[in-house]
Parts: structure tokens; sequence; C-alpha cells
């Protein structure tokens, strides 16, 4: 009996109620690997695809567990009111539905909330103007010379850590802002009637930490994400459709609002939304530019505060508060973020499901 | 398979059993050793080589800095942290047990001491708080009261050439420019002493309506900015002109650079006091007898005729009961050494930062809650 | 394609001329309006770094009163290295389920919806919510402290989402060609799964990894609450601060010592400079690879096909030869 594969050395000799020799040990090992490998690879696969989700419920659950208490106590008050302190601490502690807080705490916290939503409204309405008008900018015909270190310039913005882009928005982009654009709109603001919105962006100008200076700080963190996704689509768009409505006479504008855009709107959608994302949930670039105030803002220049950076610059001060209460206001505060988070990304993957073709992948004719 | 169960199985149990053995027998025998902690003759107890960490009131920051370099010249083999936080995340990590030395500016409030009884406050030295202003043309030290410093922060005041204020001040022509009020934005010990000063000075007002904190909700004041440490309100009070501010006293160095005047404040007896080390001695010195074995006790606005209104103890707060007897005794030699009036509480260190020694007896005091840190 | 911008023909002709030109002005403008930023940001972050920059600053170790960032450059680059191992491992294997393996359901739609939702949801998730878990969690309920592990762990959490689509993406790129191939010729799932596929999308997936290692490296928040700060690399992966550099920048900008503010502008240098090798490193394995891919246009002109010989010239024409 030859040992199949060529072993060098010794062929085992049979065991008794055997028909063939038993194989090298070696070979046997790697036989039981090869042989379960895929079974490996199916169930590492399976585990590792349910960890998101697993992260996700265990996330989700301990700001409940954590928030519990102070759900209890702030009750509705804590999505539309205006007040938000810690009361007494140095006083007694008094118990409202069984939770210990200390005296004259309360937590509305409407105004933190209304800060989110500004703050986010203003970065995506200057984001998705620009990212679409540069993705088109990107995609027409360009030397080469020029369109991919453009390329490589938005690759970078988008890469630039956000704390090193809130620094530069306090100490240089803030700054040039107050000085030079912001008295500006102020005063085209006073000579347009005394109504909102337009009283909103009245004097005083501030010192360039603000609303307005931390919206376009945020658009300028997500416009690479819409850009980048809005080119990649363009790019897909099939060329004969184009050529086309150009050779039918329709100038560029017309190709791109009537044939470019539509093709592309739910991926749009879905590339602003991640923007959206992005932008309620950043944290750090808002605490340095934002001013750090638990208020609404009085006009578009003044500080104010979002949901992100409120929970990053009171965490310590919330532990000083022996009775804990402050702690899980807090994790309410974020809990309430992830509930928008959630709500947001679900919301738009509804709407890109409705809106999107039925039809087969681009190119196919559908 | 049966020739698994054999040799090398008995003799890892034997193993394991000496090792649970000597571990049980090093914790009894530690646990004798730290029973009775004993201040040597230095002053200063010896400390294990390994790291102590700190963080808190960016007031006490630079202090610890530079007793940080003082202690390590004499114990190179220790690597002492620091960091300006805050005072409340000081509280809050040595409450956590995530940082060995929490340092604060203000007292524990009675539901931490209730949530922890192991916490306490320890005073290291006696600081103070200036009100500092960027007010362009000004170059004397400006009156201010209490009362006129809290209608400044709830925005009834709003320009410097009030009434209030030019009363206060015959001689100095103000500006008519508008005040634009400064606050910490972190948990801050500085607003705590801060806001305790305005509350005892208008209780009815302040007081009643807004109380003392490490945070507190500041009223709409007109263009009102919030700052994070001391190092942002001097630094945000340079940029702004107009603004006044409340900084710690080792940043006094810090605000004159910057161009700041500070303020002479009206004290319990009606006299106007600039921080200098005699005005705080005697604020100081009339709440000696008062202080309490825990140290827990507010120096503002005091009986001392001569004394600067806002007086303050600094604090270590640190957990009686550490994880082990070698972080504890890190803990024990690094305070006992800055509490020294040879070592860190010597002038050369405190002069720096126009910080005063603690009085004789409250020395004492604090060194009695060192030794109890086990 | 080019526009008559003449003023002439009728009122709708000459409207529709100025919005072409006007959009073409538009979108020209959008793009400089997105590059200025982050131009003034590059500038700026050089021009106040190397005003004052020392070399020794990358391996002078931090002290209270001033010196380098030695240790935190080193935290940083230790995070990404656990980041890659955890978040690497998983993500990608989560990737080639949701592509590999996940079976199509009767409309045609691949299966694992919930996973795939999951794990989009999660990629949405603000840091700091996730930062404030990892303290609850981690840092208090288990009892770990600040320390390294919680900070992988939960950077992780936040990257893995990243790492599962880009995987998924650039595996859905190898051409099924190939698979059918390698199970035609008999390979086994997993031998044809290491040797064919996944060398076929290495440098999608590569790069997926060192774009996830660029936003690993340049977050903030949820370290502040999983890994404190330190000056010092600490001997023990838990119950001690991690040092890392986006703090530098972050709280050293304003403090009481100016060495330190220096320090913040050269933390805010050197983390532009690694997420630049980054992006850098990443295109270089995508062009290198696409040089050897099918159907890929190299650098050189494919050669010419050969001129056809000249035909031979026709006896007959040479009636018109001179001498004949």
């Amino acid at each position: 009996m030859t040992s199949v594969g060529g072993v060098a050395g010794d062929v085992p000799a049979t065991p008794p109620g055997r028909a063939t020799p038993r194989e090298p040990l070696l070979r046997r090992v790697g036989n039981v690997f090869r042989a379960n490998e895929e079974r490996g690879w199916r169930w590492s696969a399976r585990v590792a695809v349910l960890l998101p989700l697993v992260a996700l419920v265990f996330a989700v659950t301990v700001l409940a567990l954590k928030a519990w208490p102070a759900i209890r106590v702030n009750g509705w008050y804590f999505l539309y009111g205006k007040n938000w302190t810690y009361g007494d601490s140095y006083g007694a502690t008094v118990h409202t539905h069984g939770v210990a807080h200390a005296a004259g705490a309360q937590f509305g916290a409407w105004p933190i909330i209304a800060g989110t939503l500004q703050s986010s409204f203003i970065a995506i309405v200057v984001a998705v103007p620009l990212s679409i008008g540069a993705a088109f900018a990107l995609t027409e015909r360009m030397p080469a010379w020029i369109s991919r270190p453009l390329g490589y310039a938005i690759e970078i913005l988008a890469g630039i850590p956000s704390v090193v882009i809130g620094l530069w928005g306090l100490l240089t982009f803030g700054p040039w802002l107050a000085k030079n654009i912001y008295p500006a709109l102020a005063s085209i603001a006073s000579d347009l009637p005394n109504v909102e919105p337009f009283n909103y962006f009245r004097q005083p100008v501030g010192t360039g930490e603000g609303l307005l200076t931390a919206g376009l700080v945020l658009g300028m963190m997500i416009i690479p994400i819409i850009t980048s996704t809005t080119r990649e689509l363009f790019i897909q768009v099939p060329t004969l459709p184009k050529e086309g409505g150009e050779a039918l006479g329709m100038t560029n504008w017309e190709v791109a609002n009537r044939i470019t855009l539509p093709w592309v709107r739910s991926g749009i959608i879905g590339g602003t939304v991640l923007g959206l994302g992005r932008a309620l949930g950043e944290t750090i670039a808002v605490v340095l530019v934002g001013g750090a105030s638990l208020r609404l803002a009085p006009n578009i220049y003044q500080p104010f505060g979002t949901i992100a950076a409120t929970i990053l610059s009171q965490l310590d001060g919330a532990q000083a508060d022996g009775t804990g209460f402050a702690v899980a206001t807090l994790a309410e505060l974020a809990l309430v973020l992830a509930v928008i988070s959630v709500g947001v990304n679900l919301a738009a993957r509804a709407i890109i499901s409705r809106t999107s073709r039925s039809g087969g992948p681009v190119g196919s004719g559908a | 398979m049966s020739k698994l169960m054999s040799a090398p199985r008995l003799r890892g149990g034997m193993i394991a059993l000496a090792a649970v053995g000597l571990a049980l027998s090093s914790v009894v025998l530690s646990t004798a050793a730290s029973a009775s902690v004993k201040l040597p003759s230095s002053g200063v107890e010896k400390p294990p080589a390994g790291t102590v960490t700190e963080t808190g009131s960016t007031l006490l920051y630079p202090l610890f800095n530079l007793w940080v370099g003082g202690y390590n010249t004499t114990y190179p083999s220790v690597t002492v942290q620091t960091a300006g936080t805050g005072s409340g995340t000081g509280i809050s990590d040595a409450e956590n047990g995530t940082i060995d030395i929490g340092a604060s500016d203000a007292y524990l409030a009675p539901s931490v001491t209730t949530a922890s009884p192991d916490l306490k406050n320890i005073p290291l030295a006696i600081s103070s708080q200036i009100v500092t202003y960027n007010v362009p043309g000004v170059l004397s030290h400006l009156k201010l009261t209490g009362k006129v410093l809290s209608a400044i922060y709830q925005g009834t005041i709003t320009k410097w050439n009030a009434s209030q204020i030019a009363s206060l001040n015959p001689g100095i022509t103000l500006p008519s420019i508008p005040i634009v009020t400064l606050h910490r934005s972190d948990s801050s010990g500085d607003t705590f002493l801060f806001t305790q000063f305005l509350s005892k000075t208008d209780p009815s007002g302040w007081g009643a309506k807004i109380a003392y904190n490490t945070t507190v909700p500041w009223p709409a004041a007109p263009g009102a900015l919030g700052e994070t440490g001391n190092s942002g309100m001097v630094t945000g009070c340079k940029a702004t002109p107009g603004c006044i501010a409340y900084v710690g006293i080792s940043y006094l160095t810090q605000a004159l650079q910057a161009g700041l005047g500070y303020a002479s404040l009206q004290n319990a007896k009606g006299q106007y006091e600039v921080p200098t080390a005699a005005s705080i001695a005697a604020e100081a010195a009339s709440f000696v007898a008062k202080t309490p074995a825990s140290g827990t006790i507010s120096l503002i606005y005091g009986p001392a005729a001569t004394g600067y209104p806002i007086v303050n103890y600094e604090y270590a707060i640190v957990s009686n009961k550490q994880p082990s007897s070698t972080t504890a005794k890190g803990i024990r030699s690094l305070l006992e050494w800055a509490i020294n009036p040879k070592l860190g509480a010597a002038t050369t260190y405190l002069a720096q930062v126009n910080f005063q020694p603690l009085p004789a007896k409250v020395e004492a005091q604090s060194v009695k809650q060192i030794l109890g840190i086990s | 394609m080019t526009v008559n911008t003449s003023l002439a023909g009728g009122p709708s002709t000459r409207r529709r001329r100025v919005s072409s030109v006007g959009f073409r002005l538009f979108t020209y403008a959008s793009l400089i309006l997105i590059i200025a930023p982050a131009v003034w940001i590059l500038l700026g972050v050089l021009f106040h770094a190397l005003g004052h920059w020392r070399w020794d600053v990358l391996w002078t170790p931090l002290t209270a009163a001033g010196g380098g960032l030695r240790d935190q450059i080193l935290g940083t680059l230790l995070l990404m290295a656990g980041v890659l191992i955890l978040a690497g491992t998983i993500g990608v294997l989560a990737g080639i389920h949701l592509s590999e393996m996940a079976q199509l359901k009767k409309n045609g739609k691949p299966s694992g919806g919930l996973l795939r939702t999951a794990s989009d949801i999660l990629s949405g998730f603000p840091s700091i919510v996730l930062g404030y878990v990892g303290y609850a969690a981690l840092v208090l309920y288990f009892h770990w402290g600040f320390s390294y592990l919680a900070a992988v762990i939960i950077l992780s959490v936040m990257v893995v989402p990243y790492i599962a689509k880009t995987t998924e993406n650039s595996l859905r790129q190898v051409p099924t060609g190939y698979r059918e191939g390698a199970e035609a010729l008999g390979m086994s799932m997993g031998y044809s799964l290491r040797k064919v596929v996944l060398k076929t999308a290495l440098p999608g997936i590569v790069t997926g990894l060192l774009l996830a290692l660029a936003i690993a490296g340049g977050e903030t928040a949820p370290l502040i609450y999983t890994a404190n700060f330190a000056n010092k690399i600490p001997h023990s992966v838990t119950h001690a601060s991690f040092p890392y550099l986006t703090y530098v920048v972050f709280s050293f900008y304003d403090s009481s010592q100016v060495s330190y503010h220096y320090l913040a502008y050269d933390a805010a240098l050197i983390l532009v400079v690694m997420v630049l090798l980054l992006l850098v490193a990443s295109r270089i394995i995508v062009a290198r690879t696409q040089r050897h891919a099918e159907g890929a246009r190299t650098k050189t002109r494919p050669p010419r096909a050969p001129k056809p010989a000249a035909p031979d010239p026709d006896p007959a024409e040479l009636v018109d030869l001179p001498f004949n």
C-alpha cells in the first residue's frame, strides 16, 4: 500500500480492523481544518455580523436603565421645558416618585434639542447645494490635472479630525466671520422687515462663537460625505440619456435638472441623511465653536447648545450631584439623541426604498 | 486516555494551593501593617515607586504642577499625573475611584458625603478669587460690590458707565461700552465661590433665584459667554472689550499680562479690599476657630474688617479606602509633602500662585485626615 | 458642449442661455467654496505648528512644564492597532457574511435585512452616546476604570459597521465568474474564499480598513470618557488612563502654560499628517492593484496593431517606370 501524496519515510502499518493505513498525523490535522473550514468561516461570520446588533441593543438598554429615574421625574417637561438647573445640590435632598434628587432640580431640554435641530438644519442647507454643484463640476469634462487633486482635497477634508476643524473654527474662522461676514449680514437684515426670521439675523454680532458659526463648521464637515456619494452616483448615470438630451438641444442645466438629478434623487437623499446623522452627533466641534449655553440662542450669532455638546461638557459636573439624578438626566438626554439619530436613519431608508427605481441595475434600460 | 490523570495534574493543583495560601497570608500581613500610620520625623512618608493621578480644579492646577516638580527632586521614583479639568471633575472622578486625588475649590455637597461616606475634603492651602475686567482706559482698581455684580450677571446693569458702578467709583471715567459677562461652562469650583459670594451679598436676589453650585443656570445677560477653565476665562476676557470675568488668583500674572484689571470688592464690614497676602490672611484667620475637623466650611464674606471677601480652602478630595496600601501610601506621601510648611507649603511655591499657607490649627487637622487614608 | 452665449434669439432662448451659464458658474463656485476651507485649515495648522516646531516633540515625553508628545503619538498608534485587530477582524467577517452568505429571499433582495439595518444604524450612532455607554458600562460598572481596553472596544464598535460596509462592497465587485470558476475547479468554499475572492477584493478591504483607522484616530469625545488622558503610556490595559493626541488639541490650546499652546498645534499637525499618510497609502494600494486587474488601462499605450504589410507592387503597374 502506497501512501497518496508521498509523505516521506514510513507508511504506518495497517492497524487491525482497518482496511487502509492511517494517514500521518499532520495530514489528519490538516484534513480536519480543510473539512471544517467552511463551517469555521460561516460560524465566525455569523457571530461577527450579529455583533453590531448586539452592541446597538446593549447601548440602548444601558441608556434606558440609567435614564429611567430621570424619565420618571422629569416627565414630558424634559422635552418642552426651557429651564435647566441642577437645583440646590448643597441643600437637602428631596424625593419625587421615589427618586432622590436635589431640591429645585429641574431639567427642561428644549433649548438644547432646538439647538441640535437648528445647527443641523443650517449645516444641511449650506452643504447640500454646494455638494451637488461641486459634484457636477467634478464630473464634467475637466482635465485630470485639475480634477484629481481636487478629489484628493475633498478626501482630505473628510479625514481631518473634528477637533482640528473645531479648533480652527474657534481661533481663525469664527473671528474672521465675526469681523467680515456677520456685520454685513446684520446690516442687510436691519434693512429687512423686523419679523421672524429676518430679525434673527440682526445685531449683536458677537465674537464668532455661536449658532451660525457652528452650523457653517458642521456643514463643512458633512460636505465631503455628500459630495463623494453624489459624485459616485453621477458617474453611474448612463451617458445615453444625457447625450440624447444634448443632441436634442438641451442646455447643460436642463440636462442636469431633468435627466441626471431625477435619476440619482434617492441616492442623494441617502447621502444627505448620512451627513445629517454626522451633524446631529458631532460633539467636539460644537463644544469648541458653539459657545456652550443651555439656553436658546437669542439670535443666530450667539452661543447655543446641542445635545451632544451638552453631554460632553456637563457630564463631570453632573456627577458632583451625589444623588445621581443629574447623571440620569444626562443619560436621558443621550437617549433622546439616540432616538433622533435612529429615527432619522430609519426614515431615510423608508424614503429611499420608496423612491428608488424598482428596475434593474443602472444601464439595464429599466 | 487515562494517562492524563497523573502527576502533572496533581502538581498543578499543589502549586495553585500554595499560591492561594501565599495570597491570603500577604493580605493578612498587609492589613496588619497598615493598622497604625504614623508620621515620620521628616514629616513625609517615603513613597513606593508608582504613579499618583490627580485631576480637578484649574485654580489649584498651576500649584500642583509646581509641587510635582519639587516632590520629584526628592522622590524621583514616583510619577505624578496632573490635569486641570474643573472641580466638578475632580469630585466626580474621586467619587468613582478613577483618579487618586481630586482637586476642588468647593467642599463636598452633603448629598455626595451621604452617597460616598469614605470621601473627604482635605484643605491644602488658602486661595482666593479675583474679578477681572477688560475696560479700555481704566487703569486703577474699580470698586465693586456683590449686589452690583449680581445685577451685572443678571443683566440688569448692561453698560460700564451705569450709575450704580459710577457712583462707587467717582473720579474714574467709565466708557459707555456694553458689559459682556463671562462665566465658566465647565463644572467649576470658581463658579461655586463666585456664586456663593453673590448669594451671600444678595440673598433676596441671586441667593433666592439662583443660589450657588459648581454649575448654575446663568441668567440671560446680553452677550454672555461661556469659557472653559480659568485660562479660557483669561483668554476670553482679553479678546472681548467690556468683559467681566471671575478668575482664580493663581492666574493673576496671566491676567495682568493680558492687560486685564481686577476689582476691589466690598467686604461684610463695608471696606473695599484688593486681594493681597494680608487681606487674604485676615479673612482666613477669622474662620480658623470655626473650621471643623472635616475642613468643610466656606470662607466667603467673613467678618474680618480688613479681609478680602472671596477666599477659600483648596481641597484635595480623597477616599479613605484605597484599593491597595501602596496606593494609599503614595497618596499620603504626596499630600504630606504638599502640606508641610517647610516643603510644599513654603513661600517659594505658594507665592508663585499668590496662595497663602494654612493656619497651624487647620494644618494639623489636615494632617490627621491624611493619616486616615489607607 | 459649447453654449452659444450671445444674447440673440427670443426671450426663452436667452433665459436658457443665462441659466446654463449661471449653472456652470454655480458649479465651479461651489467647487471653490468647498476646497477653500480645506486648504485654509491645512495652511492654518501648518502655519501655527511650524512657527514653533521642534523635532524633539516627537520623542520627548510630556511633562508638567512642557516637553513633547512621544507617548501621545504612541498612544494614538496603539489605539489604531487595537482597533485594526478587533474591529478589522469583526468587520471583515461581517462583510463576508453580508456579501457571500446571505441567501437570496424570494423577492430577489438579499436577506440579512435586520442585521444590515442594525449595522447602518450603528454607523450613524452619535459617538458621544457610545462614549457615555462605554463610560457607564465598561469604566464604571465593570470597574475597568479609564483604560486602553475600554477605549479600543468603544472605538471598534463605532468603526465595525464602516468596515463591514466597505468589505461588502469590495466583495460584491468581485466578478461572479471568479467564484463560479473556482467552484467549477472543485475548490472548497473556504479555499476559494481565501485564495480567489478575498485576494481580489483585498485592495478595497484594505482601503476601508485604513480609512477606518483614520476615523478612529481622530475621535475625541468617546475617548475622553473611556481613556481619560495621561502623560505616559501605562503598563496595564485596565485601571490606567491612556494618552492620545486628540485630547492635546482639545484641551491644551488655552492652557495657562504657553508651551502647551504650541503642543496643541503640534498635535494638530501630527494628526493631519497621520491622516494624509493613511489616505496616500490607500491610494497607492488601489493604484498598484488596479494595474494588475482585469481590463485595467496601463500607463503605456497598448501596442498598435502592426501595419498591414505593403502589398506587392502589381507587375502591370511597373509599366510606368522610366527604364521600362
